[in-house]
C-alpha cells in the first residue's frame, strides 16, 4: 500500500512546484519577462519564518506574507520598471545577477550552515500510520495550495483585475489602448506571485525545516524548468509544468534507489533541452497553434 | 475656442527611419476627419502617436492642452479611443469581456451618449454572440465588435485604423454607415484610409498624407480637383 | 590610414592590458602575483564569452561548461598515473594509463571545448532569445551533474588534485594573448561580420539568405574552443579542481564581467575581465582581512559576491552596453565621423519592445531594447 503515500506525496510536491511556477507565470504573462528573483522572495520569506519563530504561528505566517509581497513589489520597482520593453533573456540575466547578490547577502545574514524553522512540526506527525504512512503537512500542501490555486482562477476570470490581467497577457499594447492601467496590472501580478512564494516558504519549510542560503535558488530553478516544459506563455500550462517536474521527481525518488538518482538532474535537463527543440510552446500547448516566440 | 485635437509639427522616428516628417492638423468636436495616402506615408504612425503609444516630437493638444508624456491608457481615460489596425481583439476572451474592457476608460459623473444597449443596436451581431470567443468570429464580425469595445469608453474621438482593410464592399458600406451614426452622436472621428475618395467624400476635412508630410488638404468633402489629389497621393 | 589605426588599436589595447596586468602582477608579493595570474585566466574565460554572446548578441549560461570539460580533461591526463590508479579505481582504462605534457594538455583541452560545444551548438543553435538562455544553462547543468558523478571519466565528487602548477604569470599573458588574438581574427572574419548583421534583426537576415545558424555555431565552437583552452589553464593554475569550481559561481562572476565591460566589443571583455578580476581578488583578499593603514579591515564572507551582482545589476539597467559602451579600443576618437546606424521597426507589431539601435556603427550589445512607458 506504500504507492498510496507514495502517489500523495509526489502531488503535494508537484504543487509546490506549481506554485513556484504561478508566480512565474504571473508575472511572464503580463510582462513578457522573466523573474529568477523570484526564488530570493521565497527565502526571505522562509528567513522571515525563522526570525519570528518566537510569535504565534498565525502571526508568523502572516508577517512571511507582507515580507514576500513587499520584496516582490521592491524587486518590480527597482528591477522591472527600468526594464520594461526589455527582452525576457535580459531579464532573465538580471534577475540571474540579483539573485546571486541576494544569496549572498542571505550567507552575510545568516550564515552558511543554515537555520531551522521548526514552526508548525506537529504537522510533520503521521495521519494514518501502518503500511500508509502519510504526514498531515501534505495533506495541508495539497488543501492550502488547492485553495490558493482556486482563488486565483476565480480571480482571473471573476474579477476586473483578473480580466485586465488576462487582456494584458494576451495584447499588452491593446490592453493599453483600451484604457487597462498597465502599471496597476503589473503590480497586482507581483503581489499574488509574492503570495504564492509566501505559501511556497510556509509549506517547505514545514517539510524540511533547514533554510540555507542557495534555499530559494534551488526551488526557481525546477519551477523555471517546470514553467519551460508546461509553456511560459499560459499560466495555467505553466502551472501543470511545475506540478508535473514535482510529481515525476518525487515519485522517481521514492521508486528508484538513490544511487541511481545521482543522474536525474541530467535527464531533466536533457528533456528541457528536447522539448525546447521539438516543442518550444511546452509539453501542454496543442500543436499547430500559434505561439508567440520567447 | 480650441479644437478637440491638434497636431502641431508632429514627428514621429524610429530608429534612423523616419515615419511622420511633420504633421499639423485639427480636429473639431463631432468632426470627421481623413487621412489618406499610400502605404507608409505615416498614417497609422500618426495615430499612434496621438494615443501616446510611439515616442514622437512636436505636440499633441487635446482640448488646448499637451498631452505630452501621457500614455496609452491615460489618453484612453481622457476620451480617446482607438481601433487599431488589425482590429486586435483578445482572442481567446469572449465578445462580452472584449465589450467589457471597453469600458473600463469610461469617464464618470458624465452623461453617457453611449452605452451597451446603443451599440447592441448599432451592431446586432454582439447580442448574438456575447459568449462567443472572439477569435472565432468573422474578420467583419470582429470589426464590428473592435469598433463596439472601442466606442463603449464614451469617447468624444475615435480614432480608426484601415477600418475597411479586407473587408467586402458591402461590409464597407456598413462601416461607413456606422461611422455616419458615430458622428450623428458627435463623437469626432479621425480615419486613417486607403479607400481615399470614399473616405474624402465623408469627411469634413482631409488630409493626403505622402512621406510623412501633409500634401494636400481638402475641406468639405467635395474633390474639385481630383488630379491635385493624385498627385499629391503619389507625390512629385 | 585610419582604418589601419583602428585595426591596430582594436588589438593593442587589449594585449597591452595584459602586460600591464602581468608586469605589475610580477612586482608584487607572491600571494599577489597569484592572484594576478587568475586574473589573466578569468580575462581569459571572460573573452571565449565574448566570442559567442558577444558577437551573436545571444546569452549563454553554458560557457562554464567548455571550461570544465577543459579543466577536467587537463588535469586529469597530467596528473601523476600512479596516483589516478589509487585514488581513481573506477576510471576508463585510457584515461588512467594516459600522460600527456603540460602543452599538449592545453591543446587538448581547446580542442574537446570545441567538440563539445559543436555537438551542443548543433541543437542549441537552432534556438534564441529566452529558449537559448534556458537550454544553454540546461547544458551547464548536465555538464556538472555527469562529471559530478560519472566516476568512470574522472575524480567525481571528489577534487582532482596533484595537477602539475604550470600557469606562469608569462603563461598566464601568453595565454590570454593568445584568446585575445583569436577573437580579434575572428571577428574580421566574413562568418563574424555577418553573424553581428543578424544580430540586430535575424528575420531579416535570414531573408536576405544569411544562415544564422551556421554562423552562431561557428562562434559557439570557436567559444567552447576558447574556454576549453581557459579551462586548462585554470586547472593548471589551481593545481586541483573540483565540479564546484566551474560552475554557477563561475558562470556568474564571469557573466557579471562581461556585462559591466560592454558585452558587444573584445575590450569591453578584456576590461571587464582585467578589471572587475582586479577588484574581485582585492575583495576576496579583504574578506580574509586587509590592513589600511593602522585599522584592519575584515569584509564579510560573500560580499564580493554582492558588490559583483549589484554591479551587473546596475550595469545592464543603466548602461547595457557596459562601461566601454561596447566599443573597441579608441574606436570613438579613431572613427572618421560619428555615423549613424540604426534599424528601423515598423509601428504596431511590438510596441512594446522597439529596436535597439547602435549609435555609432559599432555593433549593440545584446541590450534590451526600450520604449516610453
Amino acid at each position: 500500500m506504500s504507492w498510496v503515500s507514495d502517489l500523495v506525496n509526489a502531488i503535494s510536491l508537484g504543487v509546490v512546484y506549481g506554485l513556484v511556477a504561478v508566480s512565474v507565470g504571473l508575472v511572464f504573462g503580463v510582462l513578457r519577462q522573466v523573474n529568477l528573483a523570484q526564488g530570493e522572495v521565497i527565502a526571505l520569506g522562509a528567513y522571515s519564518l525563522w526570525m519570528t519563530r518566537g510569535l504565534p504561528v498565525a502571526a508568523s505566517i502572516a508577517i512571511c506574507c507582507v515580507v514576500c509581497v513587499a520584496m516582490s513589489l521592491a524587486i518590480q520597482v527597482a528591477i522591472f520598471r527600468p526594464l520594461r520593453g526589455a527582452s525576457a533573456l535580459t531579464t532573465l540575466i538580471v534577475t540571474f545577477g540579483l539573485s546571486y547578490a541576494l544569496e549572498a547577502v542571505w550567507l552575510i545574514a545568516f550564515g552558511p550552515n543554515g537555520e531551522p524553522v521548526s514552526m508548525l512540526s506537529s504537522l510533520n506527525s503521521v495521519v494514518l500510520g501502518g503500511s500508509i504512512a502519510l504526514r498531515w503537512i501534505t495533506l495541508v500542501e495539497i488543501g492550502a495550495s488547492g485553495l490558493f490555486f482556486t482563488g486565483l482562477v476565480l480571480i482571473l476570470y471573476r474579477s476586473k483585475i483578473g480580466m485586465m490581467m488576462r487582456a494584458t497577457a494576451e495584447d499588452f499594447q491593446t490592453a493599453r489602448l483600451v484604457g487597462v492601467r498597465i502599471d496597476r496590472v503589473v503590480t497586482w501580478a507581483f503581489v499574488f506571485g509574492g503570495l504564492s512564494a509566501a505559501l511556497v516558504a510556509v509549506l517547505v519549510t514545514v517539510q524540511s525545516p533547514l533554510v540555507t542560503p542557495s534555499f530559494g535558488f534551488n526551488l526557481i530553478v525546477i519551477g523555471l524548468v517546470g514553467v519551460v516544459l508546461g509553456g511560459i506563455d499560459r499560466l495555467g500550462r505553466a502551472t501543470a509544468g511545475g506540478f508535473v517536474v514535482g510529481f515525476v521527481n518525487s515519485l522517481l525518488g521514492a521508486v528508484v534507489p538513490e544511487q541511481q538518482l545521482v543522474f536525474l538532474p541530467m535527464l531533466t535537463f536533457l528533456f528541457v533541452i528536447v522539448i525546447l527543440v521539438l516543442r518550444p510552446a511546452g509539453l501542454f500547448t496543442p500543436r499547430g497553434s500559434i505561439v508567440e516566440r520567447v | 475656442m480650441n479644437p478637440l485635437l491638434r497636431l502641431d509639427d508632429l514627428r514621429v522616428t524610429y530608429g534612423r527611419v523616419v515615419a511622420v516628417k511633420s504633421v499639423t492638423l485639427e480636429v473639431n468636436e463631432g468632426q470627421a476627419v481623413c487621412l489618406v495616402g499610400p502605404n507608409g506615408a505615416g498614417k497609422s504612425s500618426t495615430l499612434l502617436a496621438v494615443m501616446g503609444a510611439v515616442r514622437s516630437r512636436g505636440d499633441v493638444l487635446l482640448r488646448g492642452t499637451s498631452t505630452r508624456g501621457l500614455r496609452p491608457e491615460a489618453l484612453a481615460h481622457l476620451g480617446v479611443a482607438m481601433v487599431p489596425e488589425g482590429r486586435h481583439l483578445f482572442q481567446t476572451m469572449s465578445v462580452q469581456d472584449n465589450l467589457s474592457l471597453g469600458t473600463l476608460a469610461r469617464r464618470q459623473g458624465k452623461r453617457a451618449r453611449i452605452d451597451e444597449r446603443w451599440v447592441t443596436e448599432l451592431f446586432p451581431i454582439i447580442g448574438q454572440f456575447a459568449s462567443r470567443r472572439a477569435g472565432l468570429l468573422s474578420g467583419g464580425q470582429q470589426q464590428q465588435v473592435a469598433i463596439a469595445r472601442a466606442l463603449l469608453s464614451d469617447p468624444d474621438l475615435i480614432l480608426l485604423d484601415e477600418p475597411s482593410l479586407g473587408l467586402s464592399p458591402v461590409a464597407v458600406d456598413a462601416v461607413f454607415e456606422v461611422l455616419e451614426r458615430i458622428r450623428g452622436v458627435g463623437v469626432a472621428i479621425l480615419l486613417v484610409e486607403q479607400r481615399a475618395q470614399r473616405a474624402i467624400r465623408f469627411c469634413e476635412r482631409s488630409y493626403v498624407l505622402s512621406d510623412g508630410e501633409i500634401r494636400l488638404e481638402v475641406t468639405g468633402g467635395a474633390v474639385e480637383d481630383p488630379q491635385a489629389v493624385v498627385e499629391a497621393y503619389f507625390g512629385r | 590610414m585610419r582604418p589601419r589605426l583602428r585595426l591596430v588599436a582594436e588589438l593593442a589595447g587589449p594585449l597591452s592590458l595584459v602586460v600591464v596586468v602581468a608586469v605589475a602582477g610580477s612586482a608584487m608579493s607572491i600571494a599577489q602575483q597569484g592572484n594576478a595570474i587568475n586574473v589573466l585566466v578569468t580575462a581569459t574565460i571572460v573573452v571565449a564569452l565574448y566570442v559567442f554572446i558577444g558577437n551573436s548578441g545571444v546569452w549563454s549560461f553554458g560557457q562554464i561548461s567548455f571550461v570544465a570539460v577543459g579543466a577536467f580533461a587537463a588535469g586529469l591526463l597530467t596528473s601523476p598515473t600512479a596516483t589516478r590508479q589509487t585514488s581513481m579505481p573506477t576510471l576508463f582504462k585510457f584515461l588512467a594509463t594516459t600522460q600527456i605534457s603540460n602543452t599538449e594538455s592545453l591543446v587538448l583541452a581547446a580542442g574537446l571545448g570545441a567538440v563539445f560545444s559543436f555537438l551542443a551548438g548543433l541543437v542549441l543553435m537552432r534556438l534564441s532569445g529566452l529558449s537559448a538562455g534556458i537550454a544553454t544553462f540546461a547544458v551547464l547543468e548536465i555538464t556538472y551533474d555527469v562529471l559530478t558523478y560519472w566516476d568512470k571519466i574522472g575524480p567525481g565528487a571528489t577534487t582532482l588534485a596533484l595537477v602539475p602548477v604550470t600557469t606562469s604569470m608569462t603563461v598566464g599573458a601568453v595565454g590570454c594573448g593568445i584568446a585575445i588574438v583569436v577573437a580579434f581574427a575572428y571577428q574580421h572574419t566574413r562568418s563574424c561580420r555577418l553573424l553581428r548583421a543578424s544580430r540586430e534583426d535575424p528575420v531579416a537576415a535570414q531573408g536576405l539568405g544569411i544562415s544564422v545558424f551556421r554562423h552562431r555555431l561557428v562562434a559557439f565552437t570557436i567559444s567552447g574552443g576558447l574556454a576549453g583552452f581557459a579551462g586548462a589553464l585554470f586547472v593548471h593554475e589551481l593545481g586541483s579542481i573540483s565540479t564546484g569550481q566551474v560552475y554557477i559561481d563561475l558562470t556568474f562572476a564571469t557573466l557579471a564581467m562581461l556585462v559591466v565591460g560592454g558585452a558587444g566589443s573584445l575590450w569591453g571583455a578584456v576590461l571587464g575581465g582585467m578589471g572587475l578580476g582586479v577588484v574581485d581578488a582585492f575583495l576576496s583578499n579583504a574578506e580574509n582581512g586587509v590592513a589600511f593603514g593602522s585599522v584592519n579591515v575584515t569584509l564579510p564572507n560573500g560580499m564580493r559576491v554582492v558588490i559583483l551582482g549589484v554591479l551587473m545589476v546596475v550595469v545592464l539597467i543603466i548602461a547595457p552596453k557596459g562601461v566601454t559602451g561596447s566599443r573597441e579600443f579608441l574606436e570613438r576618437f579613431l572613427s572618421k565621423r560619428p555615423g549613424r546606424a540604426g534599424a528601423g521597426n515598423k509601428p504596431g507589431g511590438s510596441l512594446a519592445g522597439g529596436a535597439s539601435v547602435a549609435d555609432d556603427g559599432s555593433q549593440a550589445v545584446p541590450s534590451p531594447s526600450r520604449t516610453q512607458s
